[in-house]
This record gives C-alpha cells, structure tokens and sequence, in this order.
C-alpha cells in the first residue's frame, strides 16, 4: 500500500520519524563502543552477540587505600553496590564508577578475620607460591552516620579478560584505575 | 479422472483443520488490532524493568480490559511510549538492545493511531516493520562481522564457558557441565584480589567439541541474519518469502538456548505484520513462533541439568 504522492503532508513524516531516531542512536552506541568501551550488548546499538564485552568479560578490583597508601581489598558488596557495579561495567566511564564509590563510602567496612596471603598461581590455577602481600577481607558493616566523613581512597581497577581460543589460555588486562580522593566521597 | 480416495488418519486431518482455522484466523484479523493486542501482551510479558512500566503496563491492560477500544487510541500508546522512553533514558547504558528496539514499536504504534485512514495505519506499520527488520540483522550482521572477538570465535566458545544460562545448552550438544564449572572456577581466580596468575595468564580447561561447537555457531548466525537483512531488501515476493522462513527458523532456533525472549516476540511481530496479507499461512506460523516463545521460558535448562 503506498501513499500517493500527492497526499504526503506532515503525517506523512511520521513514517520515517522513529527510523531516524533509530540509526541516531544506533551511531552514538558504535561510536561509544569504540572510543569509550560501551559493551555493545547495550546502548541501543544492534552488537549483541556481537563481541565479548559484556560484564563477563569485565571485572574490577576495588581497593581502600588508607593514609600509609596500603590498599585492601573489598570482597563483598551489598545488593546495590553489585547492581551498581554491573551498571558501571557497561559503560565503564569515571562518572559511573563514582556512583559506586559513592555507594561504597556510605558503608562503613570492616576487615574479617586474619591477614590472607596473596597466592601466586600457575596457568593452571595452581598456587605455586605467595606474592609477598597479605590483604585483609573487608566487609560492610552497617550504614555509616550522616556528617562522618570518609577518610580514605578508593581506588577501582577496571580489568578485561580476552581468551584466545586456539592457545585456550585467557589473558586479563588492566584497563584502567579509577582512583577517588575522600572528598568526592 | 478418478480421484484415488485417500484415507488420512483422523488426528492428521483434525490438524489440519486447525492450521486452516488457524491461517483463516489471522486472515481474518485486523492487521493493526491484532499487532497493537501482540504489542500490549509483551508490555505485560517482557516489560522494561521499572516501577514506572510495569504500573503503566498494568493500568494500559487494565483499560483495555473494560473499554478495548482503548487499545486504538493514539494517547493509550504515547502514554506506554512516554513511560518506556523515560526508563530507557534513565538508564539507557544498562538497557539491553533489543529494549530499544521495542521502545521504536511502541513509539510506531503511538503514530500509527494518530493517523486516521486504516491504509495509512498499515502503511506506517509495514514499512517500519520493514526497516527495522532490515536495520536489526544488516546492523547485526556488520557488527559481528566487524568483531575480531566474534570473527575468531572467541565469543561463543567463551560464553559456552562463562555463561551459566548456556550450561544447558551445552549439555544438550554434549559438554558436560563440569566444564563449563571448571572454567568459571578458573576465572575466579582473576577476579579475586587473593590470587595472582603469573603473567595474567590462565589455561582454560576447554574443550574440542566446544571449540567447533563455538565455530558453527559463529558463522551460522551471522550468515543467517546477513541473508534475512538482505533478502527484505528486494521488497519481491520470493525474497520476501525466503525472508519469512528464514527469520521463523532464527526465531525458533535462537531462543531456545539465548533467553532474550522479548527480543524473538517483537521479531516475530514485526515479522507477522509482513507476512500477513501476502502469505496467510506464513502469518499462521508466526502465531505459532509467539507459542513457542512462551514455552521456551519452561524451566528447561533446569530438567537439563537434573538429569
């Protein structure tokens, strides 16, 4: 069924309105994906499936770093600050990872137990040895009071793991760090 | 001539009473209530994750309900329009592709009923239904063609691995599921701040039968959506046929093992607004896609599993 030419008016641009909104947004997602590491599984692009960049392959290390500089890690995340961090991932920009930092420094975070020993591990994911380094596990324990200030950094590393499937070995990349003074906590 | 008699047996011809009550059905149909009903059961089904959609959701099916008519009215879709582009904005780097593309639909509905003449209703609709069609799989296509990661067959062989909601799968093509468990356990050892591999580095207990499983994948799916991209092209009724086939047997066979069900529904609409008028039966087959869709959210990969 076509609309003759002589009955087009304004509704008539109604038909290609939303298809050009779409292919706007499907160029802003391919260009983010590849100047600003949007997985493109998301964003309005058609990529998925079409990489491995999605929260699989994306992982942080999330440490405080206290005033001596010694970093310890935080393990466990309340169910926010993980749905925070999947988001983050997606689009891995400073912006996002502040509001998990921000999320973070509303805890107050405790160390668990003993020191553990940083495990130095073979290609096949045996322990062959120690780093040297000994972390604490941290913990949230409870929300903090309001006018408590955070004192310390938090540093997130931002790491993508690729495997090559005819060696079969995956290899993980830091990608970047993300490093949060108190204030903008 | 005589015509031989033929017996059929009486469960053959009850079924094909109920494919050609099935076909005489969606003939019978108006193309833009029975998209625009297809439409709401997925704003019920496969909503955007939101308190916003799914009250706005539900108030639409309500209405619907007692006044059905309300289903053509143009401000019933804005308002579904105008609550699904809220949600997407808001988060619009954590909304899975396929979210946009029925935010489009939902948008092409709203136009749709603003117009006033059924023919320009159905034109807006199956030109859109064309584009988009076209848009999903050339797009598809030139992404993962594009991907060294989907090229190399890195992806698929990867999240056969990495992705517990493939475990099933991989069980059924026969990869054991311990595996898959091995892998992710050797993963781990990445992502936790305890453990250091040297070098970065870590062998994956893989196996062959994943790797040529990964590879078919690979290139079977991204050869079947260049040919359904590139056949709705041609806007000719042979091409626009094989179209058909092609994106029934993708919707059948894809969303059985990927679990993005909302994606294959608002295919399979836009695929019936095609088909309808030109090949009825086609149209019937669709319906039957939309039946599937809802079974392959069976717990099935749990039976799997279990076994």
């Amino acid at each position: 069924m076509r609309i003759s030419p002589g009955s087009y008016d304004w509704r008539s641009a109604l038909v290609i309105c939303i298809p050009v909104v779409a292919l706007l947004v499907a160029g802003r997602q391919v260009y983010l994906s590849r100047y600003h590491d949007l997985t493109t599984w998301k964003g309005g692009g058609m990529g998925m499936f079409a990489g491995a960049d999605l929260w699989l392959n994306r992982y942080t290390k999330i440490f405080i770093v206290d005033s001596s500089g010694q970093r310890q890690p935080i393990s466990d995340f309340t169910a926010d600050q993980a749905d925070l961090l999947r988001r983050a991932l997606n689009y891995p920009i400073r912006q996002n990872f502040l509001i998990v930092a921000r999320a973070i420094g509303k805890h107050d975070w405790i160390p668990r137990g003993e020191r553990r020993q940083v495990s130095l591990v073979d290609f096949n994911g045996k322990k062959i040895g120690t780093t040297g380094e000994s972390l604490y596990w941290i913990a949230p324990f409870g929300i903090r009071a309001p006018g408590e200030k955070w004192k310390w950094k938090l540093e997130i590393e931002y790491w993508k793991v690729s495997y090559n499937p005819l060696t079969r070995r995956a290899h993980t990349t830091l990608a970047e760090t993300f490093v949060f003074k108190p204030e903008e906590l | 001539m005589s015509e031989v008699a033929r017996e059929w047996p009486s469960w053959l011809n009850r079924t094909k009473s109920a494919a050609q009550a099935l076909i005489d059905f969606v003939q019978r149909c108006d193309l833009v209530d029975l998209i625009g009903v297809l439409t709401l059961f997925m704003v019920l089904i496969f909503p955007f994750p939101h308190w916003l959609f799914y009250i706005t959701g539900d108030l639409a099916l309500l209405l619907f309900l007692v006044y059905p008519r309300a289903i053509r009215s143009a401000l019933f879709w804005f308002v579904l329009s105008l609550a699904a582009t809220f949600v997407v904005i808001v988060d619009w780097h954590a909304v899975d592709n396929h979210k946009y593309l029925f935010l489009y639909w939902l948008w092409i509905l709203c136009f749709c009923h603003l117009l006033a003449e059924p023919p320009r209703q159905r034109h807006i609709l199956l030109v859109n239904a064309r584009f988009f069609l076209c848009f999903v799989f050339l797009a598809s296509a030139a992404q993962k063609f594009a991907s060294p990661t989907y090229r190399s067959g890195e992806m698929f062989e990867y999240y056969l691995y990495a992705d517990s909601r493939f475990t099933a799968f991989a069980k059924l093509i026969g990869i054991d599921p311990s595996v898959p468990d091995a892998v992710q356990k050797r993963i781990a050892l990445f992502r936790s701040p305890y453990s250091k591999p040297i070098d970065n580095e870590l062998e994956l207990p893989g196996t062959d039968r994943a790797r040529v499983a990964a590879l078919i994948l690979t290139w079977w799916d991204a050869a079947l959506q260049l040919l359904i991209g590139m056949m709705l092209l041609f806007r000719l009724r042979a091409t626009d046929q094989a179209a058909h086939v092609l994106l029934l047997l993708f919707i059948f066979t894809t969303y059985l093992p990927a679990p993005v069900f909302g994606f294959g529904w608002i295919l399979a609409i836009m695929g019936l607004t095609l088909a309808k008028q030109n090949f009825p039966k086609i149209a019937a087959v669709y319906m039957i896609a939309f039946v599937a869709i809802i079974f392959y959210q069976l717990p099935w990969r749990e039976w799997v599993l279990a076994t």
